[in-house]
């Protein structure tokens, strides 16, 4: 997997294998993260590591170098290798399944965009129904709306419960809404269902959902697994999806941004396009999104780089993904011990990201309530973690209305968890409620 | 071997105080050697006469993007939360004064002019089918019109039922006159019978061949032959030509920032003029801001890397580093791209596409017709020759003779091919006279395009 015209040759010496990483090399790799925050963030921006920065800086360079040359010789064959890798990391059967784009809001986008002309084209009805999670991320409500609620379709939200015990209590709800949904003979023609639901975070059981919107007759189904890969396991063939999307830069070391939508092969779905139509339109969804006009596309490049980077770890990236979610299990248990709350939801369900109750003293009583500690922390404490507000309901004797989403990615360590831990207990020490931060 | 990213870099500096930047001289210009460490990256031993295709980038703002992509990757949420919004306002409020704009919130950034015509486009892809359009009402487009925008109105407009007016241009060409007569002809005659026409995209500089259009002119046409609304395709323009968008009076401006204007790739500014229908032009990539108006949809799509929206700034400022700033930039360029343009239709007894006053940074200059460029994998062919064994780097364009029209000849025959050439700050001499003397000595060793002709 060398590359030419000058940049370095990745090591394909069958016999050397990779140098494991020292932590003192890992401390290295991540030096020009800010040393003063606890950065127990991941889910948000992912990280990047400064061998990779390298690798895209030299790509970067290549390109400025002698742009017309790279654009004739360079970059398709590049975009390719980085297309096959993630068709070997997903189990997808052809090459020509997997597009790369910008991220999972550009994915949605393209999957939207085609719903959009069907409702056009009179193949679906106004009326007829997309399906969403209650949880599904902003950009992808949003999304909906612009593509699917303008063009007359019917959005029908999924609520799922949160804090949750157990896989079957989500299987069951969605099965419910699926019925409900369908009554009065309405058309379900698309389903979005996340893989890794972002706020709150959970692991949903992709598989078995998928299953039930193919018994109940849904036309198509899109899973937005923007957290997934480096995260959970991914198999796009035993998911069963028409449309998967996941984003490289979260979870899997590559520079802001880049991310793949896999399109399972069919003739119903080769119309796919991508919304910035340039010269290849009408050249299949991967060669279109191959070339969007000119850009930088050298975070698409660099994905050789990362697989050999992550083949340093113990395990590779199944060993990193390992160790991320059992340590952050044990942050997360290690944090509701010392606050006297509780995980939103059990350690299975959580992947290399866990909910920690908030104490319910600090009174979270919105989602601007949630956004201001998250300030707070971040300007007083100098930690930086993502609250989420959950509404309490009716009933609810003492309700854990905020929780924290906790991050554990290679870079982190076990004083990141001390700090937000004992800044919190600051908080609560000190009476500070959410209310103060309005004065 | 590339001087590795890390802390030990000293150009890495992660506080973007811009302190490793060059101060700005207090009474002298860049000097010639400023400019050759500049564009030190540049390959060595290539005469690159190709800055319109995918522009430059000047160390100095390669360093300055680099300091603002780690200022993300340093605390990725601050810089979210903190920063980007607010230095994304701040370029935008310096493009709204380089082009002359009423208001900021008529300039919003973008990837690159391909994804401004997306946007435009698939706004009318929208009043099409709800109705506000009807099927058979028509979009103008120019023959020699990009070609990323042709498959752009194939895909928005075509396939939501409305129909194409192609207007076709001449080249070589004479004057502005000639191009305000066709343009008037062919726009009256697609809309003969009565077909209206809702929105015209016009090139303000044609990509290929490279000619700038008297834009103002062809938009005041549109307005009298009462085209809805018009849309400047102005990829090349900024850093080329002068821009007022008062002046030209369209309702949707775009421009590259990376080509003419020493932005990293990629960025554009898209331009569009206030009106009611404002409001409901978005960003196909639907994010958060969606309905908060198009500059603010644009201004976040979902993470990316937003560095090369935020070096404008330290961009306006390189400028100002040349005499006269962009303008005397811009000037220069054109005089000398002229001057070669001439030395080397002269050298090869062939002609210029247009007259000096409709070139702006390049020139089209004709190619001896003995090369028999007869097609345009034939003008590939000869690029790639070019490149390959000459290490020049030119884009060549095949002129199809059109029924009735002879053209430009030469000693031997129709001139049928092209070369767009282009002078940006850190070309010389030396690159066309290795264009002249390659071009030479491929019609004294009797080559044509046939014989290179791939298998």
């Amino acid at each position: 997997m060398s590359l030419i015209n000058g940049t370095t040759a990745i090591n394909q010496d069958p016999d050397s294998k990779p140098k494991p990483i020292t932590s003192w090399e890992l401390r290295t790799e991540f030096s020009h993260h800010d040393p003063t925050v606890a950065r127990i963030n991941n889910g948000s921006f992912g990280c990047c590591p400064a061998t990779i920065m390298a690798a895209q800086q030299r790509y970067q360079l290549l390109y400025l170098r002698q742009p017309d040359y790279f654009y004739f010789h360079t970059l398709k064959p590049s975009i390719l290798r980085t297309r096959r890798l993630i068709q070997t990391l997903i189990n997808a059967d052809n090459v020509d399944e997997v597009s790369i784009v910008d991220n999972a809001t550009t994915a949605a986008a393209i999957v939207l965009q085609h719903t959009t002309w069907s409702f056009f084209s009179s193949l679906f009805q106004a009326g007829d129904a997309v399906l969403i999670l209650h949880y599904a991320y902003g950009a992808v409500k949003k999304s909906v709306q612009a593509y699917i609620s303008r063009a007359g379709g019917h959005v029908i939200e999924v609520h799922l419960p949160f804090p949750v015990k157990s896989s079957s209590e989500i299987v069951c709800e969605f099965q419910k809404a699926l019925q409900m949904g369908k009554a009065n003979g309405r058309k379900i023609r698309l389903a979005i269902i996340d893989h890794i639901t972002s706020m709150p975070s959970v692991i949903i059981p992709v598989k078995e959902l998928v299953r039930m919107c193919r018994d109940e007759g849904v036309d198509r189904i899109f899973v937005d697994g923007a957290h997934a890969i480096g995260n959970v396991e991914i198999d796009v063939k035993d998911i069963g999806a028409d449309f998967y999307t996941s984003n490289l830069h979260k979870w899997m070391f590559c520079p802001p941004a880049v991310a793949f939508l896999y399109c399972k092969m069919c003739d119903e779905l080769s119309d796919l396009h991508h919304p910035v139509v340039s010269h290849e339109y009408g050249n299949g969804l991967a060669i279109e999104s191959s070339w969007t006009g000119t850009r930088d596309y050298s975070p698409q490049l660099v994905l050789p780089e990362v697989m050999e980077f992550v083949s340093r770890f113990d395990g590779g990236i199944e060993g990193i993904m390992r160790r991320n979610h059992e340590t952050v299990v044990e942050m997360a248990q290690m944090l509701v011990e010392a606050w006297g709350t509780e995980l939103g939801a059990p350690p299975e369900m959580c992947s290399s990201m866990a909910m920690v109750g908030m104490p319910a003293c600090l009174g979270i009583t919105s989602s601007s309530d949630a956004l201001k500690l998250r300030k707070h922390l971040r300007e007083c404490f100098n930690v930086e973690v993502p609250i989420y507000y959950r509404a309490s309901v009716e009933g609810e004797v003492d309700p854990t209305t905020g929780y924290a989403r906790i991050s554990h990615q290679v870079y982190n360590v076990v004083e990141d968890y001390y700090r937000l831990r004992d800044a919190v207990n600051k908080l609560v020490k000190d009476g500070v409620t959410c209310a103060l931060f309005y004065k | 071997m590339d001087p590795p990213a890390g802390p030990e870099d000293p150009r890495a500096a992660s506080n973007g105080d811009n302190s490793h930047v060059p101060k700005k001289p207090k009474l002298s210009f860049i000097t010639d050697s400023q400019i050759l460490e500049e564009f030190a990256h540049h390959q060595p031993g290539i005469a690159r006469i190709n800055n319109g295709s995918f522009g430059s980038c000047p160390a100095s703002i390669i360093a300055a993007q680099k300091s603002w992509q780690l200022r993300f990757l340093r605390q990725p949420d601050d810089f979210f939360f903190n920063h980007l919004q607010r230095q994304i306002i701040h370029s935008r409020s310096i493009i709204k004064d380089l082009i002359n704009a009423d208001h900021v919130d008529e300039v919003s950034i973008v990837d690159n002019a391909t994804t401004a015509a997306a946007i435009v486009l698939q706004h009318v892809g929208w009043a099409f089918a709800e109705g506000r359009f009807q099927k058979g009402d028509a979009v103008v487009m120019l023959h020699c019109a990009f070609q990323a925008v042709k498959k752009s109105i194939e895909a928005y407009v075509t396939r939501a039922g409305g129909s194409v007016i192609v207007v076709h241009l001449p080249f070589p060409v004479n004057s502005n006159e000639e191009i305000i007569a066709e343009f008037r002809k062919g726009l009256a005659r697609g809309r003969a019978n009565g077909k209206k026409v809702r929105l015209a995209i016009i090139d303000h500089i044609t990509s290929m061949p490279c000619v700038v259009i008297p834009a103002r002119e062809l938009v005041k046409i549109c307005r009298e032959e009462g085209v809805e609304r018009v849309f400047v395709d102005a990829a090349h323009a900024i850093g080329n030509v002068h821009i007022d968008v008062k002046e030209i009076g369209a309702d949707f401006y775009v421009s590259n920032l990376h080509k003419w204007f020493f932005c990293p790739p990629s960025v554009a500014f898209l331009y569009c003029r206030k009106s009611p229908l404002s409001h409901d032009l978005h960003h196909p990539v639907v994010s958060h801001e969606y309905g908060n108006g198009l500059a603010i949809e644009s201004a976040w799509i979902g993470t990316r890397d937003y560095s090369s929206q935020l070096v404008i700034p330290e961009v306006f400022e390189f400028t100002n580093r040349f005499e006269g700033g962009l303008e005397g930039i811009r000037k220069r360029n054109h005089d000398k791209v002229v001057e070669m343009g001439q030395m080397l239709a002269k050298a090869w007894g062939t002609n210029l596409g247009s007259p000096p006053e409709m070139c702006p940074s390049m020139a089209m200059v004709g190619l001896p017709s003995r090369l028999g460029i007869l097609s345009d994998d034939d003008a590939l062919n000869l690029r790639s020759h070019l490149r390959d064994h000459f290490g020049v780097e030119v884009p060549i364009y095949y002129q199809m003779p059109r029924d009735g029209h002879i053209g430009a000849t030469d000693g031997d025959g129709c001139v049928t091919g092209y070369a767009r050439i282009s002078h940006q700050v850190y070309n010389t001499l030396d690159d066309y006279v290795r264009l002249r003397d390659a071009i030479t000595q491929l019609v004294h060793d009797g080559v044509t395009c046939k014989m290179l002709q791939r298998e």
